[in-house]
């Protein structure tokens, strides 16, 4: 176990004008389960792959247990890594790929059995001990690329998109097997990944990318519900937060904003905010956004009317796409399972506005510390 | 009836497909069983009659080459020198082709360029300073010069057939073996080379084959009766004013035993393995 520490990482390929990774920093506590998060080309893997000395740094450093390791070998790092395409060796039996980082080691030979045994034990993998990858499935394949990096019992953990090649229902059950191992070993785990589902369910923290950079790390649902600019909004959840142009109102007696028919009273409007009156973007998750007002919503529903544009009935909820009445723009609301609406149809959605979002519209980032209540509705 | 006519139809439709390939087997096979016939018939037998099969099978024949025609010391000359000549120019060529694929170093394509255009030359252009280089050496008329020309001559070839095979292995395997412990050299002798073994196969039997048949090296950079490789030992029967036809056929069978048994061991092994190519 071991804390991992990163000050202003940075990488540049030979080529690139652009860096891959630009002032990246992040602190991982002892024991820490820490997702990187983000899109295709983020720079996620390219950190993780700097982490595990597999990719010369070209600024910054990456310190384990206060010890810089910008220098050391990834063999002399004492970390593990699983591949997204689990990378075990064609030619070796499965009891062969779990003991092969331990015999080159030293570890004695009865050492290396009872680790080996353990760990197939411990992943299910007891069976196919003798059979070679190309006859182990996808799951089996998946839980010894596991098993040949916790075998080590490493400091640090890191795994790849791990989970990536696997169909829904296993990714599923591996999933929740991980979060029991990475538990059970205590070990330091870095996690790569662009699944939302996988960074919210898995990580203690996660740290979301983009372009290179760190743009928030927090608890999952901190993250979730507190999101530090528009990328983080729409990045996390599924559908994402809608966006929709407000109207920002200032003035002496304090902060309204308008969206068509709904005006909203901000109390604590952060003076320190640099937004101005004028436009302002306007975030609503689907979950907040209902076809009947729930009980606590009654006394304050804030009314919106829209035409339904698609209704997506999915077993457990409904997903519906409607279109505001005078600007046009789309929102989606997940309903409940037993939802009336019908695509054509006019209709009201109701808002919970104290669960609104404001962004700035220029730099994108979020204007926090404010609360909205319903100041009046015309629709 | 009907039942006839549909399998005659079958047949017809096959018959260009057949044609063809009883063709190319009699060009091919044909003069393999000529010469076989040849081997076990005796020159004055030939001249009678020259397509002819063997009346009286003359076996003795083979024993003859072996100990009176020095074929013995032909085959073990040609069996040290191409079976040396292949394992180094396997290791080494595997070595490179690793280095390549692998590597991205700075002029790494002009290390490419430089090995893979040694394909292109023709031996003749080669021969003269080649030569001169090895009598510098002290290593004209020696099988150990034959050996490092051989070497020098079949690494393009090597190299670009395991390098276009080993640029296929997933990067990852190698990220894998380095974070479990092990450096450069080990990653190439542990993974890269038993996952390679199909390409190695291929790069071993017909560096095998070429150079158990190369003859224009051979006959210029040696010259002692008891250092001649097998094709030159054929070349003793062939004079100017006699060619002792039986003889000249049993060597050429003796010659041919070899590349016939490895190709029959391994060709299967080799095609299964070339078309495994799971290495995921």
């Amino acid at each position: 176990m071991a804390v991992v520490a990163i000050e202003g990482l940075g990488k540049r390929y030979d080529g690139d004008g652009e860096p891959a990774v630009k002032d990246f920093s992040l602190t991982i506590a002892d024991g820490e389960f820490m997702v990187l998060l983000g899109p295709s080309g983020c720079g996620k893997s390219s950190v993780l792959r700097m982490i595990a000395g597999l990719e010369p740094i070209t600024a910054g450093t990456v310190s384990i247990d206060g010890t810089v390791v910008n220098d050391v070998p990834a063999k002399n790092r004492d970390i593990a890594m699983v591949f997204q395409s689990y990378a075990l060796y064609p030619h070796m039996n499965v009891y062969d790929n779990l003991a092969f980082g331990l015999r080159r080691r030293g570890f004695a030979r009865e050492e290396i059995d009872r680790r080996v045994r353990d760990a197939a034990i411990k992943l299910d993998l007891a069976q196919f001990l003798t059979r070679k990858p190309h006859a182990l499935s996808g799951g089996q394949r998946q839980r010894v690329a596991l098993g040949r990096a916790i075998v080590r019992a490493p400091k640090v953990l890191l795994l790849d998109e791990p989970l990536s090649n696997l169909d829904a229902a296993l990714r599923l059950n591996t999933r929740n097997e991980l979060i029991k191992q990475q538990a059970e070993l205590g070990t330091t785990t870095i996690y790569v990944t662009h699944d939302q589902i996988e960074a919210m369910t898995m990580g203690h923290r996660i740290c979301i990318m983009r372009k290179g950079e760190v743009v928030q790390i927090g608890a999952p649902l901190e993250v979730y519900r507190r999101p530090a600019n528009t990328f983080v909004a729409r990045f996390l959840g599924a559908p994402p937060m809608n966006l929709i142009a407000a109207q920002l109102d200032l003035s002496d007696a304090g902060a309204t904003v308008t969206l068509e028919s709904l005006h909203l009273e901000i109390d604590a409007w952060p003076q320190s905010t640099p937004a101005r009156a004028g436009a302002v973007t306007l975030g609503i998750r689907p979950e907040d956004i209902y076809e009947t007002p729930p009980p606590e919503l009654r006394s304050r529903p804030g009314a919106l009317p829209v035409r339904v544009v698609a209704v997506e009935p999915l077993g457990a909820e409904t997903l519906v796409v409607v279109r505001l009445a005078s600007s046009g723009e789309e929102l989606i609301a997940r309903v409940g399972r037993e939802s009336r609406l019908v695509a054509g149809g006019t209709t009201s959605v109701f808002l919970d506005v104290g669960q609104i979002h404001l962004f700035h519209p220029a730099t994108t980032t979020a204007i926090s510390g404010f609360t909205a209540r319903l100041m009046r509705s015309d629709a | 009836m009907r039942l006839g006519l549909a399998l005659w139809l079958s047949y017809l439709k096959r018959a260009p497909l057949l044609i063809v390939l009883i063709l190319y087997t009699t060009v091919t096979g044909g003069p393999f069983l000529w010469v076989t016939a040849m081997s076990l018939r005796t020159t004055a037998e030939i001249f009678d009659s020259r397509y002819a099969l063997p009346t009286i099978w003359h076996w003795s024949k083979f024993a003859d080459a072996w100990t009176k025609a020095n074929y013995g010391t032909y085959f073990w000359n040609s069996t040290i020198v191409v079976v040396s000549a292949v394992a180094l120019v396997t290791l080494i060529g595997a070595m490179a082709a690793h280095c390549l694929a692998r590597y991205h170093f700075r002029g790494s394509r002009l290390v490419r360029f430089v090995i893979l255009s040694g394909m292109i030359l023709p031996p003749q252009l080669l021969i003269l300073s080649l030569f001169q280089i090895m009598l510098n050496y002290g290593l004209y008329n020696s099988l150990l010069g034959l050996v490092i020309v051989y070497v020098a001559t079949q690494l393009a070839m090597t190299v670009y057939i395991l390098e276009g095979f080993f640029t296929q292995i997933p990067q990852d395997l190698f990220d894998a073996a380095q974070i479990d412990g092990y450096s450069q050299f080990e990653i190439f002798w542990r993974i890269t080379l038993p996952i390679g073994l199909p390409a190695i196969f291929t790069a071993v039997i017909l560096n095998f084959i070429l150079l158990w048949n190369e003859f224009l090296y051979a006959v210029v950079l040696l010259t002692d009766d008891d250092k001649r490789t097998l094709p030159l030992g054929l070349m003793r029967f062939m004079g100017g004013h006699q060619l002792d036809i039986g003889m000249i056929a049993t060597g050429l069978m003796i010659s041919i035993v070899p590349v016939l048994l490895i190709y029959a061991v391994t060709s299967e092994t080799m095609i299964k393995g070339m078309t495994a190519g799971a290495v995921r």
